[in-house]
């Protein structure tokens, strides 16, 4: 019978993604008769992000999982969502990345490409873990080598809230952290606690510096041979899933942080205004077009 | 037939065929890979991801270790490490029985533990073994044998190319891995040793004869301190963090280059052809890592390594048999197939079953690698094998002989590595590799 | 032709020399500028990696030259010598149709699809599709090698089978 639609996926099976897109599918399946179904393929089994999105652009894989990075690199106005300090919460950030009258026409400006955006997921909101103390304001990070993705935006973000921006891949931070290579890093408090570095990192400060979105992309034609039927069915349990997910988010989000603090280590509050401050210049850096400045203007206002 | 059928058939019979007919292993791994990714979603697509795989494959920090090791491996041998590393197991157990096969074990698993690769070891160590002992008298059947059979276990203490290839397939701790390995290669080299040992015994013309006073042991030892610190510069960097893996194969290139410039066996004009050989055994292993990235694509996108497990689980649940079924199958490909192919080709379908009963991916890394070393020296064919046999200036039909008991007992080895994980798993658990996060 | 592979042959281990080394400073400095001036660099983890890619991929044209991939040849060494010729040209044949397919013609889709992405973290735009040209570039010279190899094995001036078998793996 139906069509399958492969979705490649970078998290493992017990991510809030993958249980989400999972039960996704499932829904779908059930609401379109078995036309349409979703297998999600954890663990980047069909390429990381960067690779997904030629294999969705070429109609190999259906639908993928990726960055706002990845984006952002196709169609420079993305930037302004993985810009610091957007978003002053998950929700906010949800209210503003799947609200069509502000994303719709972003979200269908990669359709030469055969690419469609959906919509987005939360990646949480990331913040600073150092294992010498707690980071209050910007002049405790002099000399502080702190791990960055390899991405420009997160590297001069860094180097904003006065660090010394270090890319390195993710699987090495533990070590580096534990030997003082690194002196801190920054991310969501699940990944904090997922890959054990609250155990040689202690202090997690709550700079709250950036809330990364991951966006669900599909094959342009692909979509297009939905019955308007079944896509009503499509958006509707998408729309599903993406509140699930961040259910499922901020429980795991509960979670890890119940773990490290059982493990102690510590969370502190930060001088957010400082911070708010020094990273100023790189969004009024990030925002060169009109498109860009209009975007962040309606997520601004947008705000609660 | 269902295309995930159709798929897995092309896989299967196209490998085995092209791998019959001599064709390069990684071109008979890529083209049936392409091949079945068109079963599943027409050619014009799928060409795209099979050169997107291969291409991403190689595109890994993690892997650039191995151009690196590869680089210090072909600088020590040019550069009068060898000599110094031979010269100091000398010393150490010139005065046991078969005394010269004695120090071309130890040489070798000395030479291991500062190289990432056993082919070079072989090459080195027994281009100067092999004479020596043919003065003294030694069956040169015998000795190639020897040098033959414990290079492998420069595989297997670190650092490791092999270990990188598997860490690269499996997602494991590059450091756990090289921790891991020394037990079981410490025990490659003492199975070894003993096997010359019952030899030499009653061969009154290979007893010991070197006497060195204790100034000359010092002095030998200490012309091979530098060579020697260089496990201290990679292991201690890599394990302390100061380094990740590839940075110190980085700094085991640059640590080379000054102690063969400072021992006057290098020089600038000789660094391109260096850089040349280098590249050869780089790019061998590279491209079979970029096909079987493809490989390993089409089996996850049709679902293979499921469908077999399925299988292999549907026969029988003992962990115990399933283990032994794999380790047949392995010794069987590793006759036949180097450790790099056959890894990258059966980490992906073995280790989610193993896993699922329990079993450390860095032990079965361990088993893995282990058994795969074994077959470079299994008859009929094995790069160390005929390495071995040339640099002894023989048929490969006299070390084949030869080299039967060391391959009895580097299979009883073999078991307890698969059976006693403390083997193995011992030190990085004290060291807090495993179970520690990281 | 034999005059354009010898030439072909100097070209390629030049640019392997040359990009071996660029990779050893590239990592060196990478470990320079975080250890001792404490300015870890940005570009250098990525770029080392795409330059390694270059360097495999010229590397391995550069080995089909020599014919010198691993291959298992225990089952041809036992056939007659007649035969072993045909299934020395059959070889360089499926080498042909690979590099034809996967580096040639998939390498080009694969490069016309990636073109728009970047690299991140480079300090000028470095396009992900130029990189991948690399592939059809080495698809061209391996098939030009693979049809120098049949023709050989036809006119008897080379052996069926590699003889000296040097390629050391690991
Ligand atoms: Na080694
Ligand atoms: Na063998």
């Amino acid at each position: 019978g139906g069509t399958t639609l492969r979705l490649a996926l970078n998290q493992t099976k017990e991510h809030p993604s993958f249980v989400a897109l999972d039960n996704f599918g499932n829904r779908l399946s059930k609401a379109t008769s078995g036309r349409w179904d979703i297998e999600v393929y954890p663990n980047e089994t069909l390429g990381a992000q960067q690779e997904a999105i030629q294999l969705v652009s070429d109609g190999t894989v259906d639908m993928a999982i990726v960055s706002g990075t990845q984006l952002a690199n196709l169609n420079k106005d993305f930037r302004v969502f993985n810009l610091p300090q957007v978003f002053d919460s998950i929700e906010h950030q949800m209210n503003v990345v799947n609200n069509p009258d502000i994303v719709g026409d972003l979200y269908s400006s990669l359709e030469d490409q055969n690419l469609t955006v959906l919509g987005g997921f939360t990646q949480g909101a990331r913040s600073l873990y150092t294992s010498k103390g707690p980071i209050t304001k910007p002049a405790d990070l002099a000399g502080m080598k702190i791990r960055v993705q390899e991405s420009d935006i997160h590297t001069k973000m860094i180097e904003l809230m006065g660090g010394s921006a270090t890319p390195m891949a993710y699987g090495e931070v533990y070590t580096a952290l534990q030997s003082g290579v690194l002196d801190g890093a920054e991310n969501n408090e699940v990944s904090y606690v997922s890959q054990k570095h609250h155990e040689v990192a202690k202090h997690y400060s709550y700079t709250n510096h950036l809330i990364g979105v991951d966006y669900l992309i599909m094959n342009t034609d692909r979509l297009a041979e939905m019955s308007a039927e079944d896509r009503a069915a499509f958006d509707r349990e998408w729309q599903v899933a993406i509140q699930e997910h961040t259910e499922l988010w901020k429980t795991a989000t509960e979670e890890a942080i119940a773990e490290a603090k059982a493990d102690g280590a510590q969370f502190h509050e930060v001088n957010t205004e400082a911070f708010s401050k020094a990273l100023q210049p790189l969004i009024d850096e990030s925002l060169t077009t009109d498109t860009a400045r209009r975007l962040y203007e309606a997520a601004q206002s947008a705000a609660p | 037939m269902d295309p995930a059928t159709l798929a897995g058939l092309i896989l299967l019979i196209g490998i085995v065929v092209l791998i019959a007919l001599g064709v390069p292993i990684a071109v008979a791994i890529g083209l049936p890979s392409v091949l079945a990714t068109m079963a599943l979603i027409g050619l014009d697509n799928a060409v795209v991801a099979s050169s997107q795989r291969l291409f991403t494959g190689i595109n890994s920090f993690t892997l650039l270790a191995i151009p690196f090791f590869v680089l210090a491996g072909v600088l020590m041998n040019n550069g009068g490490i060898a000599t110094r590393l031979i010269d100091a197991a000398k010393v150490l157990v010139g005065r046991m029985p078969g005394s010269l096969a004695q120090t071309n074990v130890v040489a070798n698993a000395l030479f291991g533990s500062v190289s990432g690769a056993a082919v070079a070891s072989a090459a080195a160590v027994g281009g100067v073994m092999g004479p020596r002992q043919r003065e003294e008298g030694y069956d040169r059947g015998f000795s190639a044998s020897v040098n033959a059979a414990s290079a492998p276990s420069g595989m297997l203490i670190p650092p490791s190319n092999t270990f990188i290839v598997y860490s690269l397939v499996s997602s494991t701790s590059i450091a756990a891995l090289f921790m891991a390995g020394y037990g079981p290669g410490i025990l490659w080299a003492l199975a070894c040793m003993t096997v010359v040992f019952l030899y030499s015994r009653k061969r009154p013309e290979l007893q010991g004869t070197d006497r060195v006073t204790f100034t000359q042991l010092l002095v030998t030892l200490r012309k091979a301190v530098p060579s020697l610190l260089m496990i201290f510069i990679v292991i201690g960097g890599i394990l302390s963090g100061v380094f990740t893996p590839t940075e110190s194969a980085v700094i085991a290139v640059l640590y080379c280059l000054v102690l063969g410039f400072a021992y006057r066996n290098l020089t600038v004009r000789g660094l391109p052809r260096i850089l040349l050989e280098a590249t050869r055994t780089t790019s061998i292993v590279t491209l079979l890592i970029g096909v079987s990235s493809a490989l390993s694509w089409v089996m996850s996108f049709a679902r293979i390594p499921g469908m077999i497990s399925d299988a292999l689980l549907g026969l029988t649940d003992s962990p115990t048999v399933i283990l032994i079924l794999m380790m047949i199958m392995l010794l069987v490909v590793g006759t036949f197939m180097d450790p790099t192919p056959a890894i990258l080709i059966f980490t992906p379908i073995f280790l989610p079953i193993v896993e699922e009963f329990g079993i450390d991916p860095v032990h079965f890394g361990i088993m893995i690698v282990f058994n795969l070393c074994v077959g470079t020296i299994t008859p009929p064919v094995g790069n160390v094998l005929f390495i071995a046999a040339r640099v002894g200036e023989l048929r490969v039909e006299p070390v084949i002989r030869r080299i039967l008991p060391f391959l009895a007992a580097l299979i009883a080895v073999l078991f307890l590595v698969v059976f006693v994980p403390q083997v193995s798993l011992w030190l990085p658990t004290q060291l807090g590799l495993i179970n520690g996060g990281g | 032709m034999h005059a354009v592979k010898k030439v072909l042959d100097k070209v390629l281990a030049a640019v392997c020399v040359l990009l071996f080394t660029v990779l050893v400073l590239t990592v060196s400095w990478q470990v320079f500028s975080r250890q001792v001036l404490s300015n870890p660099s940005e570009w250098s983890g990525a770029f080392a990696r795409y330059v390694f890619v270059w360097l495999g991929m010229f590397g391995a044209a550069l080995v089909f030259s020599e014919r010198g991939h691993i291959a298992v040849d225990v089952v041809v060494r036992k056939l007659p010598e007649r035969v072993q010729r045909v299934v020395a040209v059959l070889v360089q044949l499926t080498i042909i149709v690979f590099a034809a397919v996967t580096l040639v013609w998939g390498g080009r889709r694969a490069s016309q699809l990636a073109w728009d992405q970047n690299v991140p973290g480079m300090p000028i735009p470095i396009g992900v599709g130029p990189l991948y040209l690399v592939m059809p570039i080495t698809g061209v010279i391996i098939m030009f090698y693979a049809v120098h190899h049949v023709i050989a094995v036809l006119r008897h001036a080379e052996a069926t089978v590699e003889v000296d078998d040097t390629a050391e793996a690991l």
